[in-house]
């Protein structure tokens, strides 16, 4: 499935998100995903830089890593990788073993409570063969998500990667993720050291995941 | 080290254990399955009659959990019912896909074991009764000889399956490298040795419970927990030893989880009271404390699975802090674990009731 001619990639440039959470909402409401789920999310820091408080965010999502973890250690094939590189979910085969939720290191997987399955970010792979580019490239406020071809030499996130140095998440884990930051600090691009959010909280007394 | 950090995370998403008390349950039971048939052959399989109460009771240990396991692992599937999917595409890469196989092979040669072992004590215990149960039993006995011969090479292909489930479960967890806890090739190793001290504990209790608290089974269980235990601790040191040096990413989130993450859970309350304290009173092979040993070694089987699993998928990939997990009290938690105990003590009153587990008897009437 999927056209070996493209590679399909996004660029995310860290210097144009504002942490809108744009883009979060419009992949909840694309995709029906279940509350207190979600495919995409900005994660949001303040953290202190040269003296200086600042924000920094991060929106995170599916890499479609060239070497997924997720797609080895399924055990009936239910997760695959279509030619033009976007990884996905066969939800009707799909067992709810979660093996590929613990193996993903982007935390990018989860299940499903609707249909106790695997779920993740497909790309908008409903709308990208419709022509269309993903919910959350879409509705992207500063436009700092770039969605594309990597074998068009004339596509945007070609020309992007070519012209600045941009970097994945993790690399030490060497799945060569497919979604290329600009201006990725050091301190979030890997698991994050610092003071967690309240949502722990919030999560332990119930107060979300409810539907 | 993360209380010195200068980095606040605002929003985030806190993500839930998937791996869940089910999967607990079948790495703990699946374990005593194994280890308690490896206590099952010095006698069986090699024939050295001072270990037939031992074997016995241990033979018991390995069908009871040998037969719940395997309705746990179904259970911690979020589809359950999918998966004969298992079977209908099998993935020679991954190790779960391959437990699909080695599992049942495993039970089912098991169970043709403990068939061969009870089956001439089966037809004695027909003879004068009519009963169904006698019927059925003389019918399953299927002539009931004595095959030692048979045993023993049923035996070795068990001990070959099992080695295999072994390998498999301790595998599939080890090569997840996102959870650097886990990834470890420790991680199987302790699986083993902490199966085979619950399966040796689970035997105590028993003996204790069913067969009068036999002193010489008693004595020989103690030795197979000095042993496990020792290695336990050996092998807890090279991990621990791998974190503090730095030596290996595993061994340094070991460190955090019992210094900084979870410190006052069961990492340590495990290695005290459910390691050292049955080590110690092992090897004063107290008769009257047998019991005690048993159940806290036991404990310590679960707790272990329990903090490595569920603690260990507290510990973020990406995130910062610990999440928060709180037992829920349904299917998904304590009913889960609750009704896997029940269906193991409904397992052992059935075999113990039906089946003649302590063989034939001697001085039958003549």
């Amino acid at each position: 499935m999927g056209d070996e001619q493209h590679r399909w990639a996004m660029v995310v440039d860290l210097r144009k998100c504002i942490g809108c959470q744009a883009c979060t909402v419009a992949c909840t409401m694309e995709n029906v995903v279940p509350p207190g789920k979600f495919r995409t999310i900005v994660s949001s820091y303040e953290i202190q830089l040269e003296g200086e408080t600042r924000n920094m965010v991060l929106p995170r999502l599916c890499n479609h890593c060239e070497n997924p973890p997720c797609i080895p250690v399924c055990p009936v094939q239910a997760t695959y990788q279509r030619n033009d590189g976007i990884v996905l979910v066969d939800n009707e085969r799909c067992v709810g073993c979660s093996y590929c939720v613990q193996a993903c290191p982007y935390d990018a997987r989860f299940i499903n409570p609707k249909t106790n399955t695997a779920d993740k970010c497909t790309f908008c792979v409903h709308r990208v063969e419709a022509g269309l580019l993903p919910a959350c490239v879409e509705t992207c406020v500063g436009g700092a998500r770039i969605f594309g071809d990597l074998k068009n030499p004339q596509s945007e996130v070609t020309k992007l990667i070519s012209k600045h140095s941009t970097r994945g998440l993790r690399p030490e884990m060497k799945t060569r993720p497919q979604v290329y930051y600009i201006g990725l600090d050091d301190r979030i691009s890997g698991k994050v050291e610092g003071t967690a959010s309240l949502w722990n909280l919030q999560a332990a007394m119930g107060k979300e995941n409810k539907s | 080290m993360s209380t010195e950090s200068n980095i606040i995370e605002l929003i985030n998403v806190s993500y839930e254990v998937t791996w869940i008390a089910w999967g607990v349950q079948y790495f703990f039971l699946i374990a005593l399955s194994y280890g308690a048939f490896l206590l099952t052959m010095p006698y069986f399989v090699f024939g050295k009659v001072q270990f037939e109460k031992m074997a016995r009771l241990a033979l018991l240990v390995a069908i009871t959990c040998g037969i719940a396991a395997p309705i746990a692992l179904i259970s911690d599937l979020h589809q359950p019912a999918r998966f004969y999917n298992f079977y209908l595409y099998f993935t020679p890469g991954s190790w779960m896909s391959w437990g699909a196989f080695f599992l049942p092979i495993y039970v089912a040669l098991l169970m043709v074991y403990a068939w061969l072992i009870y089956r001439p004590a089966m037809l004695q215990q027909a003879k004068d009764q009519t009963s169904l149960v006698a019927r059925l039993s003389t019918w399953l006995a299927f002539g009931g000889v004595y095959a030692p011969g048979a045993i023993k090479k049923i035996g070795l292909l068990t001990l070959v399956a099992a080695t295999l489930v072994a390998l498999y479960t301790g595998a599939e967890v080890a090569i997840v490298a996102a959870r650097p806890l886990w990834h470890t090739p420790i991680m199987p190793l302790l699986f083993v040795v902490t199966g085979v001290s619950g399966a040796a504990g689970l035997s105590l209790i028993l003996n204790s419970l069913l067969a009068g608290n036999n002193l010489m089974v008693n004595q020989q269980l103690s030795n197979v927990l000095v042993n496990s235990f020792g290695l336990t601790l050996l092998l807890l040191f090279i991990w621990y030893i791998n974190g503090v040096t730095g030596f290996t990413s595993s061994g340094m989130v070991l460190q955090r989880l019992v210094t900084e993450y979870s410190p006052t859970s069961f990492t340590l309350l495990w290695l005290v009271f459910f390691t050292i304290t049955p080590l110690l009173l092992a090897v004063f092979k107290s008769q009257s404390t047998a019991w005690v040993v048993g159940l806290l070694t036991v404990a310590g089987a679960w707790l272990f699975r329990w903090s490595m699993f569920i603690d260990g998928q507290r510990i973020p990939k990406t995130g910062a802090g610990f999440y928060n997990y709180s037992l829920p009290l349904g299917s998904e938690g304590l009913l889960g674990i609750l009704s896997t105990l029940g269906l193991w003590v409904f397992l052992l009153l059935l075999i113990t009731h039906f089946l003649p587990w302590q063989g034939e008897k001697q001085n039958s009437a003549v």
